[in-house]
């Protein structure tokens, strides 16, 4: 197919690796076989890259070219079905942790860079864009791991960049890789739309992932049944949220809020009385916690 | 030079979550000032907001003469160490303070210079060739303040640096950063939520409350001034005690007891329309003596029925009950009350405070 290109576009190159930049004067595009061509901007009008773009992936020049393990992975998460001839060998138990920072803020060069450094082997990052994309880690026997928290504030004091980090579960085969990658990104989406944490995992996610497939009826009625007179009270929602955060240990919240922990006991009885639901119980704090997050 | 201007800055989260407003604050050049609160009354956002990492909703930020609202953070002059720093785990510690630097593509000499420079201030000439795993817990913390020395920056912005380590380490620590700032006179904005950090280590303090500032002050000026109910509580260990009460003729009255204000706050108090009205009176744990009187004043006396007490050396922290309100004494450790008990407290009085009911601001009595 590459000959055939040039012909049409006789600037054709193929990146070789280890080059560091691609040349911006060239529109870059990823072969199916995960080869990386370039053509010369002045040769294409806007219908050829529409029409190059049908069967070749766009290529941002900003990306860092990917490595071979990155390529490995990204054909392997490509493929809809795991085919018995993959080549692909698992080494160790992985995880997909998606991530993203604010848009034209550093270059992902830059952020790759960076995040290689706090990883005993390389990772393979597979760009979404600019500004997304998904780490793969590799779990490691015996190293020295520093937590996402922690990676956020590094590379917020070195790279002055705010980053969110939605981390998935490790997994120790490749079987559904694919649709896996899929629902992971589209869940950190989903996630942050509620969520002002920085750092989620799945397991953190799952009740708001759930709230998220209900129809907005569903959601409305759910809050409105079970907050009641509350549903506009913010002061004690977040009082009560605070308080299922903190494992219905008044003591906790009530440090938390600097509040003292009669008045949050006297609180929680108010809360009792009126709406018949008692929050210090599991399962009515679990009622509430759902419904204060139908009502985001 | 690097003075900061914040004019009434505000930010709105989306859905419309108000988390800082009517922000006006001078932060003046080679201060180190303190930003103090519970958790969630909007330090961090307003520090990310200086830092350029929080779009900042309305209002103006000045660093020098110079509007800074949409210069992006790296390009804003100024350093962060936040909560949850940690160390390039593979690296030794010269390249974790050279890392930084390295990324922003500095020459190497220039990297060496700022890197030894670092080194010396803090004393890791030692540590060099160490990797994060051989260091102690302060060791690794002095090294994340050189991360942000070498920046050579206008203005050290920390956001609870302190805050995950243990108690005795996190002393040391305040002290260490404390003479960096002596030494290097860099604007710095500390962030924490514990007072009493906040109240040694500041040159000027600003308390925080639901996204309002309460008051901006020294420490010692706010501890002995507080604006309103909230900081007298929130500045000070033990806390401020409050008691509701009247003031009829000369005397606080609650139920069954009274104690007499001193001539002057009384002739204040009455001078601004207090006379007969409820009130609330704020005494520190530290103005109240065992022991029926203080000064020679009289009627100084209120009873307080004993329900523990917590020997804390040359100090007994008494929590008791008065009047059914919660009360707290620190007294000498020389008197010698166990719970159960119900003893007579002599109040300073003098050092009391009183606030208004209603707007639970100070009333100015002296
Ligand atoms: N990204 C965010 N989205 C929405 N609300 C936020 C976000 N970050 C913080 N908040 C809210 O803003 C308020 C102030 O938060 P923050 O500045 O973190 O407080 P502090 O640092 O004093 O604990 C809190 O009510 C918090 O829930
Ligand atoms: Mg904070």
């Amino acid at each position: 197919m590459i000959n055939q290109l040039r012909k049409i576009y006789p600037s054709l190159l193929v990146y070789k690796e280890g080059c560091d930049h691609l040349d911006r004067a060239y529109k870059w595009f990823v072969t199916d076989d995960n080869k990386i061509i370039g053509i010369r901007e002045e040769e294409l009008t806007c219908k050829d890259v529409a029409l190059l773009v049908t069967f070749l992936n766009p290529y941002t020049t900003d990306l860092p070219v990917l490595t071979v393990e990155e390529q490995k992975w990204r054909k392997v998460i490509q493929m809809a079905e795991l085919s018995p001839t993959s080549e692909f060998k698992l080494e160790n138990p992985y995880r997909l942790i998606y991530f993203s920072f604010k848009e034209n803020q550093i270059s992902p060069i830059l952020f790759k860079d960076a995040i290689n450094e706090l990883f005993a082997k390389q990772v393979s990052i597979l760009w979404e864009n600019g500004h997304e994309g998904i780490i793969i880690e590799e779990q490691m026997m015996y190293e020295e791991c520093i937590s996402y928290e922690q990676i956020i504030d590094v590379l917020m004091s070195d790279l002055y960049v705010k980053i969110k980090f939605f981390v998935g579960s490790f997994k120790e085969e490749l079987k559904d890789i694919n649709q896996h990658y899929q629902s992971l990104t589209k869940a950190a989406k989903t996630i942050f739309s509620y969520s002002n944490k920085t750092v989620v995992t799945y397991i953190d996610a799952v009740p708001y992932l759930l709230i998220d497939q209900t129809e907005l009826e569903a959601r409305l009625d759910i809050s409105k049944t079970v907050l009641q007179d509350y549903i506009n009270d913010e002061e004690t929602l977040k009082m009560i949220e605070a308080f299922v955060q903190c494992n219905l240990n008044i003591s906790e919240t009530s440090k938390v809020l600097y509040m003292h922990r009669n008045s949050l006991q006297y609180r929680l009885d108010r809360f009792l009385e009126k709406t018949g639901i008692d929050v210090r119980q599991f399962h009515h704090a679990m009622a509430v916690y759902l419904a204060l997050i139908a009502r985001k | 030079m690097a003075d900061l201007k914040l004019v009434n800055i505000k930010k709105i989260y989306d859905k419309n979550v108000v988390s800082v407003q009517d922000f006006n604050l001078e932060i003046r050049d080679k201060e180190f000032l303190v930003l103090v609160g519970p958790s969630g009354c909007g330090k961090t956002t307003t520090l990310r907001m200086i830092a350029g990492l929080e779009e900042i909703t309305e209002g103006d930020l000045f660093i020098g003469d110079k509007r800074v609202n949409d210069v992006p953070p790296k390009d804003r002059d100024i350093a962060m160490v936040f909560q949850n720093y940690a160390l390039y785990p593979h690296m030794n510690v010269y390249n974790n303070m050279a890392f930084g630097l390295k990324l922003r593509k500095f020459k190497k000499d220039e990297i060496k210079k700022r890197v030894d420079n670092a080194t010396k201030i803090l004393g890791l000439e030692d540590l060099l060739s160490r990797k994060p795993k051989a260091l102690s817990g302060g060791q690794r913390q002095r090294v994340a303040l050189g991360r942000a020395i070498v920046r050579d920056a206008e203005v050290f912005l920390m956001d609870e640096p302190l805050s995950n380590l243990d108690a005795k380490l996190r002393v040391q620590m305040r002290a260490e950063i404390q003479k960096l700032h002596s030494r290097l006179q860099t604007t710095t904005i500390y962030v924490t939520h514990d007072q009493t950090e906040a109240m040694t280590m500041a040159t000027r303090l600003v308390v925080m409350k639901d996204g309002l500032i309460q008051q901006v002050g020294a420490p010692k000026e706010v501890y002995d001034k507080p604006n309103n109910i909230f900081v007298g509580g929130f500045i000070g260990s033990p806390a401020m005690n409050f008691l509701n009460g009247k003031l009829e003729e000369d005397y606080f009255v609650m139920e069954a007891t009274r104690v007499r204000v001193p001539e002057g706050k009384m002739k204040s108090l009455r001078e601004q329309g207090y006379a007969g009205k409820t009130i609330v009176l704020g005494i520190r744990p530290e103005d109240v003596l065992e022991g029926p009187v203080v000064n020679d004043s009289p009627d100084t006396k209120i009873r307080a029925s004993i329900e523990v007490s917590e020997l804390m050396g040359a100090e007994i922290v008494l929590y008791s009950k008065v009047n059914n309100q919660d009360f707290v004494a620190r007294v000498d450790s020389s008197c010698n009350v166990v719970a159960g008990e119900t003893i007579d407290f002599a109040f300073n009085l003098e050092k009391a405070h009183f606030f208004d009911e209603e707007s639970e601001l100070r009333i100015n009595t002296n």
